[in-house]
């Protein structure tokens, strides 16, 4: 045994080591204030070990990325842990470097013979940042891409070199799959490599100034166990910390963990991108800079600070005096950083645009979740095309971009789109029967809900509604609602199926109402076209369909079209304002006419 | 007498009595440099193509049909528009994608204004904002006019919105755009290779 025991030691040294580890002194007191660098070690360890895992589950590319990010949150079990831990455990590393910075400037810990110390710790912070910097970019949702963009086209302010650094960094021209696959080379390689040799770095000349400095020190207690019983205990602590902000969002359900917003579009803009906290002190710090001098806040300035943190240990030379602006230059940058981060908070909470932004975002996020589940999983062209064909995620958009200068749709819920300048029909509840009621009432057909703003507000409907529906006797009244029930089954709404089939009867005595109109309307077998719209399938898919693509077919309005525009006028969609696919997006969105769980 | 050990492969022996090992300078160099080099090799293989993408060039410089005349309000309210083409993500290639946006802005019966959509600071999208008439950017709110002139006191932007000088009406009804696309965060307009 004692032979074994000699052979081992004689070949490896670890004995020797294992002696010098217990033998280690600190000098005075076991205490938590010495725990940092052994919490640093270990909360970059955690880190490796999670990111690790999470590597196992993570696929570079921009069909695949936020799919596998999914995957992991959502069905791996444990899965959502994993990444949050991951994800406050990186921000905390970031909060403890930091920490440990300002901790040895305060303490005067940086001084002669510490210069190396601190300057790796210097580093450590700034690593730190740029790791999370490329960390943040691989979830590839919304807000993780375009607020990495907007932080890699700052590298373009740099005079000469700037495109082309920009382009090296995202693998091309634009963002895209080698900006995923050069981000996690750079995440989980270098900047986690060069976080450890920072450590080890630190950790060496750490023991050479506390060499230099032992016979200045009375006396000595040993490392181990106590203090290592302590260093470990702060590192539990830790790890209570970082449970409680994984927990922070509850422990069940799709919110738990960290947000995974929707999925990126490489060939869109998140219109609420903003940086994470770390970089928002700099965000609102370059807000301060007019356009024409983003260099100075984005570059020149940093590293001027980075300068001034370099230089600090030799402006303490110059005495007591060196040694306070160090403290009083450090607290405020410290202070300013708060201040503006605080500001951007502020202003962005009273910002009506980027509220509205942040929470079609979270709309779209949980939409795509739910046309996931509903599928029972992605295509392989990537989840952002089950948004891109769903009418309820593009609906709002398309109506807000072609539709909402002139229609309103307003009916008092939080999906309310209102219009620009109303001028012609809020379309909420298009085809129910509380919207076609509102064309059969002489209270409301004038109003700017219907005709109010068209060229047929004293047209010959508004007469007629005023001259056959006012002051209705009960029975007539009932008639009314009959047409209005017929009526409205033309369109044969999802959302009314079940009502239309209930009151089939009185449909079909309200349709034998509606052969009155046939007047002006085409109405089933009566009727002629010309005169005004089509009431056969009146707000159906079909004829929805064809009075977008064009409202001055002889089938709805005619050459008496009042502005509406021709969206669709041929059968070519690169001659058309919308392809048929978006009028079919359209249509449906309006109809209600999607997926629901 | 004892035999000397000796290397098994060239049979040196070790040097012993020969007076002090004599480390040539000429001998230093090489060995630092040798080194250097066998190490810079499988960097420099790394760095060629890891600097491929300095060559690939973005789809600047053609025109583009953007929509139709129709499309466009008669009272110059702008409208964005997608550019529709084959977009190619390294190895993959959409068919039809958006490649990226225009403004357009009818300026006459058969006059069209373009500008590019993405700001000329940090490379957002700029949103259309109907209420106040005019051009913002979401990221920094930066606030422009309708001509993409900057009107806050002090823009966030380094120049005013980028025009893409180049609109053709054709057939009386198609309109066609010259796409580019422009450097981020210069205050001279520098077109993107």
């Amino acid at each position: 045994m004692r032979k074994l025991y000699y052979w081992l030691d004689d070949r490896t040294g670890a004995l020797g080591a294992l002696k010098a580890f217990r033998e280690a002194r600190v000098p005075g007191r076991a205490c938590p204030c010495r725990a940092m660098p052994f919490l640093l070690v270990f909360a970059f360890l955690a880190q490796g070990i999670t990111g690790l895992f999470m590597l196992m589950y993570y696929s570079p590319g921009a069909q695949s990325a936020w799919e596998s990010v999914h995957h992991l949150q959502y069905d791996v079990t444990g899965g959502w842990i994993l990444r949050a831990a991951h994800h406050y455990g990186g921000q905390a590393f970031l909060v403890l470097a930091g920490l440990y910075l300002v901790g040895m400037v305060l303490r005067g810990a940086y001084r002669a013979p510490r210069e190396f110390v601190f300057w790796t710790a210097v580093l450590l912070v700034l690593v730190s940042l740029g790791s999370l910097l490329t960390g943040d970019l691989l979830a590839w949702d919304q807000n993780s891409q375009s607020s990495t963009l907007v932080r890699t086209k700052f590298l373009a302010l740099l005079p000469g070199v700037g495109a082309g650094l920009f382009k090296l960094a995202a693998g091309g021209p634009d963002f895209g799959h080698l900006t995923l696959t050069r981000f996690l080379a750079l995440h989980t390689i270098v900047m986690a490599g060069a976080l450890a040799v920072l450590l080890a770095l630190r950790a060496w000349f750490a023991r050479r100034a506390a060499a230099m400095v032992q016979d200045e020190v009375r006396f000595f207690r040993p490392f181990w166990p106590t203090q290592f019983l302590i260093n470990v205990g702060v590192c539990v602590l830790f790890l209570v910390v970082i449970g409680a902000l994984v927990a922070s969002h509850g422990v069940a359900g799709p919110e738990r963990g960290v947000e995974l917003g929707a999925p990126a579009d490489a060939t869109d803009f998140y219109a609420a991108a903003r940086p994470e906290w770390a970089f928002m002190g700099l965000y609102g710090f370059s807000n301060l800079f007019p356009g024409e001098l983003k260099l100075l806040p984005i570059f020149v300035i940093p590293g001027i600070v980075v300068v001034l943190l370099f230089l600090m240990p030799f402006i303490a030379r110059l005495g007591v005096l060196g040694h306070a602006l160090n403290v009083l230059v450090l607290l405020g940058l410290l202070a300013a950083d708060a201040g503006l981060s605080w500001m951007v908070v502020v202003e962005d909470r009273a910002n009506e645009h980027q509220q509205a932004a942040l929470a079609e975002g979270r709309r779209d996020a949980e939409r795509a979740r739910e046309l996931i589940a509903l599928r029972g999983g992605i295509p392989v062209e990537g989840a952002l095309t089950l948004l891109q064909e769903d009418p309820k995620a593009q609906g709002p958009k398309l109506f807000r971009q072609h539709c909402a200068s002139c229609h309103a749709f307003v009916g008092g819920t939080d999906e309310d789109i209102p219009a620009s300048e109303v001028s012609s029909p809020n379309l909420f509840g298009y085809g129910t029967r509380a919207w076609i009621a509102g064309w059969l009432d002489p209270d409301k057909i004038k109003s700017d809900d219907r005709f109010g703003k068209t060229a047929f507000r004293n047209g010959k409907m508004a007469q007629f509604v005023k001259d056959t529906f006012s002051d209705l006797e009960k029975e007539d009244e009932e008639e009314r609602d009959l047409m209005v029930a017929a009526l409205s089954a033309e369109a044969a709404l999802p959302a009314q199926a079940d009502l239309d089939k209930k009151d089939s009867e009185r449909i079909a005595e309200g349709r034998d109402l509606l052969a009155d109109c046939t007047d002006c309307h085409k109405y089933r077998k009566g009727g002629s076209l010309g005169t005004a719209p089509e009431l056969t399938g009146y707000g159906s898919r079909d004829w929805t369909l064809a009075i977008l693509a064009n409202p001055a077919h002889p089938r709805f309005y005619g050459d008496r079209n009042d502005r509406m525009p021709i969206y669709a006028p041929t059968a070519d969609d690169a001659k058309n304002v919308l392809s048929r696919r978006e009028l079919e997006l359209l249509t449906d969105w309006l109809r209600g006419q999607w997926v629901e769980p | 007498m004892k035999k000397p050990p000796q290397c098994a492969c060239c049979g040196n022996k070790p040097a012993v009595g020969r007076g002090p090992y004599r480390r040539g300078f000429l001998s230093k160099l090489l060995a630092l440099a040798l080194g250097a080099l066998a190490l810079a090799v499988p960097a420099v293989v790394g760095l060629i193509s890891a600097l491929n993408p300095l060559r690939v060039k973005g789809q600047g410089g053609r025109f583009f049909r953007v929509t139709s005349l129709d499309a466009l309000p008669e009272d110059g309210t702008p409208r964005r528009f997608p550019i529709i083409a084959d977009r190619k993500d390294a190895w993959t290639l959409f068919p039809n994608q958006p490649i990226g946006s225009v403004f357009l802005r009818r300026t006459g019966p058969s006059e069209v204004k373009a500008l590019a959509v993405i700001c000329p600071h940090a490379g957002c999208f700029i949103d259309f904002d109907a209420k106040a008439g005019g051009f913002l950017c979401p990221c920094h709110m930066a606030h422009f006019d309708l001509d993409g002139k900057r009107t806050d006191e002090q823009s966030q932007s380094p120049r005013d919105m980028d025009p893409l000088e180049e609109v053709e009406i054709r057939d009386k009804r198609d309109v066609y755009v010259k796409f580019q696309r422009f450097q981020t965060g210069t205050p001279q307009r520098i077109v993107e290779a």
